[in-house]
């Protein structure tokens, strides 16, 4: 089966006074139907940037440097890329529907919740005012909000929860393959947030869309996502599913993000931080860009930036040419890396 | 690390506030219309106090030449009593833009202040100044300045100024007010540590200085209600100045009738043409410091 | 937290989301927040406030007018104090033997019943029906002016923002700062001057006047044709003059509306860049410009008192320098009052036209529920 989107050695730099950023460097990944993605990486590390490029809505100041997007549906695919415009108006929504971080913004403060939803709606073709309020209704009730209440209600009057409530309702309107949400607990308390994820749980079992979310918190990515995607300095460190990269992490970034996550279970004083800061995305140096937050890197890593390798693990690869010593390092339990850590 | 590797403080090139010069010259130099009003400003301060100096004040005029049009020998010709138009420029400039300063800084002063006050002390003092700067905002201010002129008569420019500034607070006070208040909320919890006294002080030394643009801006602007106001309540004669002025040159025209007489039309079209572009220096310059001082709203 | 007008209000509400004790300081307050109320106890207040201040300040300044006007009447021998005294308080429809303060109430109570005096210069008139004489003529012109350089500002504005670092954009910028550095009387000045006497484009001595003589008012086509034409140059130079001002605040408020994150996600809903730029960016960016409306048109009506005078126009403006002139304090306070009513109301319906156009002002507000 052909992945629904196919990203190939993508690359995107920023314009800016000082030179190119280079935000997101030789990425490549694909996404199948039904999977659902986690990409997964500090501030900075280019992962909205990479999401955005999706749906062509990257700054001004962003160009695609070099790479592919292709997208397919059961028809044909398409690089998104060369879309024209038109074609690529009609793509946004209703192929690929991205939900951005703080939904308190997302919408017009000055029109009602229905305008909005009509507004998409329209913009798609769908002219039938009753069709579009039936289908409006039935997709506030899939997230447990009142219609009636909802729709004739301005932005400011609903909570932060409500309104990241109603833009997935609005992302499912013209059920699209793919749904990409950056950070989409992040701005909200933790009851909350609970109910968001058992939300997207609940609703990708049942539609079958495939998911792409970002997010710096690996929590959510480990109860929703298949697979799972590190990020560091714009580029892809780790690719594997969420088990392996949970229980057999294999990048020396990936191990210390998931040592930074305290345990409710685990024992006092075995959460560390990664010491030091992410590079200089204009000036980046000729090797590894983790090497001076590394543990276990050694001239070699400076020497140039290693390819993703294949790791002892199928379908799992990491850009590391000291894989195998950090695999020694965690082992291949069964227990969580993060447990083992704390324990230890 | 030696003691010579470190940058001492008296270590400059230049004396700071030059050096501050210089930057501010090189940020305006990429606005050309900005340039050229700070070009326009210089002119005319330059034109109206060091310019004086230099030009005798004639006292009277050539009676054979009345309404002459513009020569060699008078450049801008000459009015009705046969005096050179062009002096009467030269000469006419001081006390217009001296009134303009001494209101932008009344007006500045006393907006900054109360707004400032009335942020911290809140409540019902607070309440009550937002409502008088509220009405003052609502009122149309060149009406009322003639209807207090007209029963006040201010005789000399310094009382002018006190009349012109009474109106023109309201505006800049309620920014001052609003931008006090979001910096008392940020600085509540650590001010709350501190004592009564380091509150204050906390404040005027932080919003003050952040609120230097705001100031500088909106003192440039205070100018030009300034010079509106007074351009309009001299031509009216509700300011009974003696001496030159480039309002009075229009009050007396007016009075005699020169704007519908062709041969008078330097006479009157000049002090016209000198005003506006005095106006319109102060308002491109202060455009370009908007941009200058607003991130945001700078070109990339 | 008394924020008193809907610019002071939005300012408010960014910096203070709602917490427990600001619901509760809401609902007690439930009544005085509604812009309603508010925009109504504000106009009401301004009225009040400048009706004292106008009463104390004829009575209480040195030199004030009613007894210049004493010592005029006295000053040919034809009056005695007594007499003059009295002329001079009926006039102004204040009993002089009163105490201050009741004299206040008169004045007041006098208001109430459209009675603001009556002119010193022809004996008799009440000025009320002076000031209603004139002030339609005035309202018409800086009403029409502003109606059209609002509409076509806001479009220019709009544009300069979207089409940003072009050429137009540049134009429009510059030719924006140009027109509202000129003061608006010095446009019209130049108007005659220049195109009327020096050029002779326009035939300003026909202009003269709000209708041509003999005209007879009625809603009949000659009649609305003549005033139009007698209007056209007041109107062109309020629309002049405040042109400027529209062009560089709308482009200033769609670049700041540029920047929001609703419009990235309509956007990314596939939504058509006519419609953000209408129903997203436009309609969100000219908000704090509808609340600069009536501050624009008290600032023309000021200058309305040169203009008039140039074009030789029977409105308000020019009636109060021919006040000034005579020293008729009756009618110069009259102009003032009846002026400054008319800003308060032109506020109040751009407060409520406000509140109708942003919603975050017209209800009640706040967040509920999860």
């Amino acid at each position: 089966m052909t992945p629904i989107l196919s990203v190939r050695d993508l690359s995107i730099d920023y314009r800016t006074r000082r030179g190119p950023v280079h935000a997101v460097r030789d990425v490549s990944f694909d996404i199948a139907k039904g999977e659902t993605v986690a990409i997964i990486g500090e501030s900075g590390s280019g992962k909205t940037t990479l999401a955005v490029s999706f749906i062509r809505l990257s700054p001004r100041s962003a160009k695609i440097t070099k790479g592919q997007i292709l997208y397919t549906n059961d028809k044909e695919t398409v690089d998104i890329r060369t879309l024209p415009d038109d074609e690529l108006r009609q793509y946004r929504w209703s192929e690929c529907a991205m939900v951005f971080q703080a939904a308190l913004n997302s919408f017009n403060p000055v029109i009602n919740i229905w305008e909005q939803f009509a507004d998409t709606a329209r913009a798609h073709g769908l002219k039938d005012s009753k069709k579009i309020h039936a289908r409006a209704q039935e997709l506030l009730d899939l997230v447990h909000l009142d219609p009636a209440r909802v729709l004739t209600a301005y932005p400011h009057e609903l909570s932060g929860g409500m309104k990241q409530r109603v833009l997935i309702a609005l992302s499912l309107m013209l059920e699209p393959q793919l749904i990409i949400l950056d950070e989409p607990t992040t701005a909200l308390d933790i009851l909350t947030q609970r109910s968001i994820i058992d939300l997207l749980g609940t609703l990708r079992k049942k539609l079958g869309f495939s998911m792409i979310f970002i997010s710096h918190d690996l929590s959510i990515a480990a109860e929703l996502a298949d697979r799972m995607i590190t990020m560091y300095a714009g580029t892809v460190v780790e690719r594997a599913s969420v088990t392996d990269l949970f229980y057999r992490p294999r990048h020396p970034y990936s191990v210390g993000l998931l040592r930074a996550v305290p345990r409710v279970s685990g024992a006092m004083g075995a959460v560390a931080s990664i010491p030091g800061s992410p590079p200089d995305l204009i000036r980046l140096p000729p090797g590894c860009t983790y090497v001076p937050r590394c543990p276990v890197a050694i001239p070699a890593c400076s020497e140039r930036e290693p390819d993703l390798l294949p790791v002892d693990m199928p379908d799992h690869d990491a850009r590391c040419i000291r894989w195998k010593t950090v695999a020694e390092q965690v082992g291949n339990a069964e227990v969580a890396v993060a447990e083992k850590i704390a324990t230890a | 690390m030696t003691a010579a590797a470190l940058p001492r403080a008296g270590d400059r090139t230049l004396p700071r506030p030059v050096e501050s010069a210089i930057e501010f010259l090189r940020l305006l130099s990429k606005r050309p219309s900005g340039l050229i009003g700070f070009i326009g400003i210089v002119f005319f301060l330059s034109l109206a106090f060091i310019a004086p100096l230099f030009v005798p004040n004639q006292e009277s005029g050539d009676i054979t030449q009345l309404y002459e049009t513009p020569s060699l020998q008078h450049l801008l010709g000459t009015d009705n009593a046969g005096r050179d138009v062009l002096n009467q420029i030269v000469q006419g400039g001081k006390e217009i833009i001296s009134v303009a300063l001494i209101t932008a800084f009344l007006t500045t002063l006393v907006a900054t202040v109360l707004g400032s006050i009335s942020a911290l002390v809140g409540g019902r003092f607070d309440a009550a100044l937002v409502a008088i700067a509220d009405i003052l905002l609502t009122v149309p201010p060149l009406i009322v300045l003639i209807v207090i002129s007209a029963l006040a008569r201010p005789t000399n420019f310094l009382a002018l100024a006190l009349v012109l500034s009474l109106l023109g607070w309201a505006g800049l006070m309620r920014q001052v007010r609003a931008q006090v208040l979001t910096l008392k909320e940020r600085d509540y919890v650590e001010a709350a540590r501190s004592l009564d006294l380091g509150l204050i002080h906390i404040v005027f030394r932080e919003i003050l200085p952040n609120m230097r643009s705001y100031i500088v801006i909106h003192f440039v602007l205070a100018m030009t209600g300034a010079i509106y106001a007074q351009v309009a309540l001299i031509i009216l004669g509700l300011v009974p100045f003696s001496g030159k002025n480039w309002a009075l040159m229009l009050y007396f025209a007016q009075t005699q009738g020169a704007f519908y007489f062709n041969d008078a039309f330097w006479f009157v079209f000049s002090p016209i043409l000198a005003i506006i572009l005095l106006q319109l220096s102060l308002v491109l310059f202060v455009n370009a410091l908007e941009d200058i001082f607003n991130p945001r709203l700078r070109s990339s | 937290m008394a924020a008193t007008t809907p610019a002071d209000a939005k300012i408010v509400a960014q910096q203070f989301p709602t917490t427990p004790r600001a619901n509760r300081a809401r609902h007690i307050l439930g009544y005085w927040r509604h812009p309603v109320a508010q925009a109504l106890v504000k106009a009401f207040l301004t009225i009040f406030v400048t009706t004292t201040i106008t009463f104390f300040l004829i009575r209480l300044m040195p030199g004030n007018p009613i007894d210049i006007k004493i010592d005029e009447l006295t000053k040919d021998g034809l009056m005695t104090y007594q007499e003059a005294r009295a002329q001079a308080a009926s006039l102004f429809s204040i009993d002089l033997d009163r105490p201050v303060f009741e004299q206040y109430l008169s004045f007041v109570g006098n208001l109430a019943h459209g009675n603001i005096g009556y002119s010193f210069i022809s004996q008799g008139t009440p000025v009320m029906s002076i000031v209603l004489a004139v002030l339609p003529w005035t309202l018409f012109s800086v009403g029409t002016g502003l109606l059209f350089s609002f509409s076509i500002g806001v479009f220019l504005g709009l544009f300069a923002a979207y089409n940003r670092n072009t050429k137009i954009d540049h134009i429009l910028s510059l030719g924006g700062s140009i027109i509202s550095a000129v003061p608006n009387y010095f446009i019209a000045l130049l108007i005659v001057i220049v195109l009327g006497v020096e050029l002779r484009w326009i035939p300003i001595t026909q202009m003269r006047g709000a209708t041509s003589p003999g005209m007879q008012p009625g809603f009949t086509p000659a009649f609305i044709g003549d005033v139009l034409f007698h209007a056209a140059l007041p109107i062109s130079v309020f629309f002049l003059a405040t042109l400027g001002h529209w062009i560089l605040g709308m482009k200033s408020a769609t670049i700041n509306a540029l920047e929001e994150d609703y419009v990235n996600a309509a956007r990314a809903r596939g939504l058509s860049d006519g419609r953000i730029m209408t129903a997203y960016v436009g309609r969100n960016a000219v908000l704090p410009l509808v609340t600069q409306l009536a501050i624009t048109a008290g600032l023309a009506i000021g200058g309305s008192i040169l203009i008039e005078q140039y074009f030789v126009y029977q409105g308000v403006g020019l009636r109060l320098q021919a006040a000034v002139t005579q020293r008729d304090y009756p009618v110069m306070q009259g102009i003032l009052l009846m002026v400054t009513l008319s800003v308060v109301i032109a506020n109040l319906a751009a407060d409520l036209l406000y509140s109708k156009l942003d919603p975050r002002i017209g209800r009640a507000g706040g967040a509920t529920g999860a």
